[in-house]
């Protein structure tokens, strides 16, 4: 080993920004942490997130944390293309020779970015699965968007990802919607990863389950991330959930970036008086 | 890892005036001094012990050179495998986050282990991430924790249910397999009854001998005595004197009483 290297990234997002509304001249000025509103009070445009950096690695876990509305899920909508955002670039490297400008992409490039580069395991399973259709039927449909054709082969991927997320194989061919929580939620994490992505983009992936069920899909996505080197982003309000699978951060506040810290150093040293606030308030 | 004999004497890790003060925003903005300017070296095989009362700054010390506290001035510089030195606090957080796997080593008196894993697998798995193979890292992690006497009936058991003396030993063997360049030590002992501290010290004793710099904080005057090769004493956030074991735990006892 010769000196430090930085690792290579997967995931860069440059100075990204969403606005909802129009925003007046002095708009970006009169809003933000400083001032404690994401709202222009001239044009009452909202921003929801502005000058949003930061670079992901393969293996490695980036948390967004700061409290609801602070423009965490924002952030993540933009890159995932749920939501089109209104500055700054997203860029993703799988390999040396390929580096794709996700922003500029058309919208059905987009879709093909989600079937096998960045996968999102949403808060709410209804929005990352479809609840009428059986688990290995959620898990074929980014199988079959990517090429897959042979039955036998998809229903053998869909049981290898089910033992892997540990659903019950006899639930296989039930209906999501006929599932727990928790369930639901490890569903979510197979078809996920059903092929392969070198990104996941987690959003609250526990928050609303039962604290025992929480621990569970929690040991199960550290588990993920470890075995398949995955680049992920991890966006919570939850600092047990931030601690246990990220080593680096950055804290959201009225839509702007406030620190970004080593995770153990952000817990016991927060420098922003917000950080400083939300960690002694997790903490209390 | 190897070391040639002249390697012992060589500094490995190089603290230069060294300041952390917190600005605590949710009381008034109010300023609290923790390290007003510590200068330092530690060489490859030597164990340096911070010694001092309580606030003197030890536990700052040890997280600002591994980057829990954001040090708000001065360098470490730290030795790398190419000889070359490199100042911790310019690195961004992930070559630091890098950096901290395999060079940097920071054993507390708290287990900070991921919680619903088990003892063999914390251990294991900070072999592997100090880059041995799986199979190098079950055979080191299993003869650190007998080493440690921590029981077998124990080793596939969920770290969160240990007793704090077993967490510390758990904590221990993952902070000494495949030892990193530096290791900093937080009193690793100080929930262990007389026999198990014993093989604990034994244990922190043997890094030395494989040319690890460590930079140690025990509670016990004891512990500094057989360990150290040499003491630093601080107060008030800087070094008030060093020398040999000898010299300053006298002074320091004498204080005391």
């Amino acid at each position: 080993m010769t000196s430090v290297v930085s690792p290579e990234w997967v995931l860069k997002v440059e100075q990204l920004g969403k606005i909802f509304g129009s925003l007046s001249e002095n708009g970006l000025a009169l809003t933000g942490p400083d001032i404690g509103s994401s709202k222009d009070p001239v044009t009452g445009a909202i921003v929801a997130a502005w000058d949003v950096s930061f670079e992901v690695a393969a293996g490695e876990a980036l948390g967004v944390v700061g409290e609801s509305g602070s423009g965490k899920s924002t952030v993540m909508r933009c890159i995932a293309g749920d939501q089109s955002s209104s500055a700054g670039s997203v860029q993703i490297r799988t390999s040396p020779n390929e580096q794709i400008d996700v922003l500029s992409l058309t919208p059905s490039e987009r879709r093909q970015l989600r079937i096998d580069k960045i996968a999102v395991v949403y808060q709410d399973p209804a929005e990352g699965l479809d609840l009428n259709v059986t688990a290995g039927g959620n898990i074929a449909s980014p199988l079959t968007a990517a090429g897959w054709r042979n039955f036998s082969s998809i229903r053998s991927r869909a049981s290898e990802l089910l033992l892997r997320t540990e659903v019950p194989l006899n639930r296989m061919d039930d209906v999501v919607k006929s599932f727990s929580g928790g369930m639901k939620q490890r569903v979510q994490l197979a078809k996920a990863l059903a092929n392969r992505p070198p990104i996941v983009l987690l959003d609250e992936p526990t928050t609303g389950l039962d604290a025992s069920v929480a621990a569970g899909v929690l040991d199960l996505i550290r588990g993920l991330l470890e075995e398949f080197g995955l680049a992920a982003v991890v966006v919570s309000h939850d600092f047990s959930v931030i601690e246990m699978l990220t080593n680096r951060c950055i804290v959201m506040n009225h839509g702007r970036v406030v620190e970004s810290a080593l995770t153990d150093q952000l817990l016991e040293d927060p420098h922003h008086p917000y950080s400083q606030k939300l960690v002694s308030a997790a903490r209390a | 890892m190897s070391h040639s004999t002249n390697a012992f004497d060589q500094v490995v890790l190089d603290v230069r005036n060294l300041r952390k003060q917190f600005v605590l925003h949710t009381i008034d903005s109010r300023i609290v001094e923790a390290l007003n300017g510590v200068s330092l070296k530690v060489s490859a095989g030597e164990h340096v012990a911070l010694a001092g009362t309580s606030g003197a700054g030890k536990s700052s010390l040890l997280k600002s050179i591994y980057r829990t506290y954001k040090p708000t001035s001065g360098e470490v510089f730290l030795k790398l495998d190419d000889d070359s030195f490199v100042d911790l606090i310019s690195l961004t957080d992930s070559e630091l986050a890098t950096l901290r796997g395999t060079q940097i080593g920071y054993v507390s008196q708290f287990l900070r282990a991921q919680p619903r894993r088990s003892t063999f697998e914390i251990v294991t798995k900070a072999g592997i991430q100090r880059g041995m193979n799986s199979d190098t890292a079950k055979q080191a992690a299993a003869y650190s924790l007998q080493r440690l006497n921590l029981d077998e009936a124990l080793w596939d058991v969920s770290a969160s249910m240990l007793s704090g003396g077993e967490k510390q030993r758990v904590n221990l063997a993952a902070g000494t397999i495949s030892p990193p360049r530096l290791l900093l030590l937080d009193e690793p002992v100080s929930a262990l009854d007389p026999v198990n501290r014993e093989s604990a010290l034994e244990l922190i004793g043997t890094l030395t001998d494989q040319g690890v710099a460590v930079l140690a904080v025990f509670h016990d005057i004891d512990a500094m005595e057989r360990l150290a090769s040499r003491v630093i004493v601080l107060r008030n956030g800087v070094v008030d004197y060093e020398g040999s074991p000898k010299e300053t735990l006298e002074r320091l006892e004498g204080v005391a009483r």
